[in-house]
């Protein structure tokens, strides 16, 4: 079995998407349990990955590589997967901001954190703050993340977090925010409580997001 | 344009970049682009209505003129499409351009690159959303890489002679314009597919270079035969906020090697100010591009953390800086522009081979009140008179 995983790992690391198939359906033929699969190999591989990547020793093209190699894992893994497996680690609603149409951040953002088993809900690019609340709503939303590439767009975030509060989800759902004019200086101005620099850091924040609710929620 | 001193731009351009006249700076035109949204939102607070023309804005806000060669096509910054929407590659011939479909706030549309955009039709001077790219495999990469023929008759001005005469006999400092290794490569595929392709098709991205190369050294070839050449320009943008988009082993085994091509073309005809256009933190190319003649990157994003000051006492004499002060701080108020720029720019003036500049075109959230109190401030260190009311 330690051969599969270790195998699956380095297909994972390396981004070699036919190996990391190849190597699933042989485990899982084997009789490795699914969930070992996933947990053991897959989901270490790519937290590993986004380590290396926060860390400057891995790029871009590496992480999409991989991500991709991941992919093509989970997908035949997923028919084996019992209920507890496939439910979500959480959901994230994402888009830019209003008048805001480069979506390339906000892409691999969504590309990481679905490789790390968060539900992503795509609004796409120039996104209204009542498009965010209403998305929020209708998905259950954990998470409003939101790109804002130019100064003139990210001033349109604080209307997300009222219109957050004109639906009632202003003190549950947590606002994350990113791009590249925003910093965390800026996400304090204007009460978002998430912020990431890159799409690594994004599955941190989230991951902190996700914890600081359940708190909230327990209190 | 007053610069107190008689001698010439163009040397004294080249003197500033070799830091032979530490304490003299120019406040360049080209590092001051700003938004169409900009110069109406300018005009709308009081400015004449003539900034919309460049010569025009250089009198009113005392900026000293880059002649950047855009009659020459070779990079994105192109004179044949300078009135339509979107820039384009230096492809010849470029692509005819098509309303796809539109409804209330967005268009969808072809732009002169052969891109698909879509774009927002209340703010369609920003950044776009690409639907698609010309550039998709390697039956698509031949078809395109016909229109970037250094040699098409069409990339250069029709009375050659006379583009000469004027280019030679001004006296601005004069930047040849040239397409980088990646981020041209980035325009053709779309960043995810190119990304993808540095694993999937290597010897695609490769070729693609090649292609860049065989045109940059064409472009400088010509160029250089006839016109005095100060400075050259590569576009690249090939970084975002936290590093560089692709590792800086590939930044040095296929990028290095093609930029040493053309800077020994230009060195050996006697250019050596080589200019860089990335946006983002390139804190880790930077030695990368000095070690192969890359000395004056632009517009080094304080959000992306990149500190100008800390450039200059880590790179010395090796490096001409411009850009660096942070944009976001001209909407803060008086204090907070006085703080930022008294904070960066009379050490670099002091330091030498410094243009102050903001770090990228200017947005139109400055008032035009705070962008002059910014440059009077900058004029003011330079000993300058302040800019008439």
């Amino acid at each position: 079995m330690a051969d599969y995983l270790s195998t699956l790992s380095e297909a994972v690391q390396k981004g070699d998407q036919h190996l990391a198939a190849e190597t699933v359906s042989e485990a899982l033929g084997a009789g490795v349990a699914p969930e070992t699969i996933l947990h053991q190999a897959l989901i270490p591989s790519i937290q590993a990955l986004g380590e290396h990547f926060k860390n400057g020793t891995v790029y871009l093209p590496q992480i999409l590589v991989s991500t991709r190699a991941m992919r093509r894992g989970v997908d035949l893994l997923r028919p084996h997967l019992g209920e507890a497996d496939t439910s979500k680690r959480g959901t994230v609603v994402i888009g830019t901001a209003e008048g805001d149409m480069h979506d390339i951040g906000k892409n691999l953002v969504k590309i990481m954190l679905e490789a790390n088993g968060f539900k992503v809900l795509d609004m796409g690019e120039d996104v209204s703050a009542d498009a965010f609340a209403a998305a929020a709503q209708e998905a259950n939303a954990d998470i409003v993340a939101v790109s804002a590439l130019l100064t003139t767009t990210m001033v349109r975030i604080p209307d997300i977090m009222n219109a957050l509060d004109r639906v009632g989800l202003g003190e549950r759902v947590k606002v994350m925010i990113g791009g590249a004019p925003t910093t965390r200086d800026f996400a304090d101005e204007v009460g978002a409580v998430g912020f990431a620099d890159d799409c690594a850091s994004a599955v941190d924040e989230t991951v902190r997001l996700m914890e600081l609710g359940l708190k909230e929620a327990a209190r | 344009m007053s610069t107190g001193t008689a001698m010439p731009n163009r040397e004294r351009f080249l003197a500033i970049c070799r830091n032979e006249r530490p304490g003299d700076f120019a406040i360049i035109d080209w590092f001051h682009r700003c938004w169409p949204e900009t110069i109406e939102r300018w005009i709308g607070e009081g400015a004449p209505e003539d900034i919309r023309d460049q010569d025009a804005r250089n009198r009113y806000f005392g900026f000293e003129h880059l002649n950047a060669l855009q009659e020459i096509i070779s990079e994105h910054n192109r004179a044949d499409l300078k009135d339509s929407s979107f820039s384009a590659p230096p492809i010849v011939p470029a692509f005819e351009v098509k309303v796809i479909s539109e409804d209330e706030r967005h268009r969808v549309e072809t732009t002169p690159g052969g891109q698909t955009v879509e774009v927002s039709k209340e703010f369609p001077g920003r950044m776009p959303k690409y639907l698609d790219h010309p550039v998709k495999d390697r039956a698509s990469w031949n078809e395109y890489k016909k229109r970037l023929d250094p040699d098409t008759p069409e990339r250069w001005p029709s009375d050659w002679d006379a583009f000469v005469e004027k280019t030679n006999s001004q006296d601005a400092p004069t930047m040849l314009l040239i397409e980088g290794f990646f981020g041209s490569l980035r325009e053709w595929t779309g960043m995810e597919r190119l990304l993808y392709m540095f694993y999937d098709d290597p010897g695609l991205v490769e070729d693609m270079m090649e292609q860049v190369l065989y045109l940059a050294l064409g472009v400088v070839r010509r160029a250089t035969r006839d016109l005095r050449i100060d400075c050259v320009r590569f576009w690249e943008d090939m970084a975002f906020k936290s590093g560089p988009l692709i590792s800086p082993e590939s930044v040095e085994s296929l990028m290095l090697p093609r930029y040493k091509q053309v800077i020994d073309l230009l060195r050996s005809n006697g250019t050596d100010v080589i200019h860089i256009d990335s946006d983002g933190n390139v804190n880790e190319l930077i030695p990368l591009w000095l070690e192969t003649g890359i000395n004056f990157p632009w517009p080094l994003e304080v959000a992306a953390h990149m500190d100008v000051v800390a450039l200059r006492k880590k790179y010395g004499r090796d490096i001409i800086l411009s850009g660096g002060i942070d944009k976001r701080i001209l909407t803060r108020g008086k204090d907070a522009i006085r703080s930022e720029v008294m904070s960066k720019v009379p050490f670099l003036v002091e330091t030498g081979a410094y243009f102050p500049c903001l770090d990228h075109a200017v947005p139109p959230d400055i008032s035009l009140e705070d962008f002059c109190y910014y440059l009077n401030l900058v004029r003011e260190i330079g000993g300058r008179a302040a800019l008439p009311e």
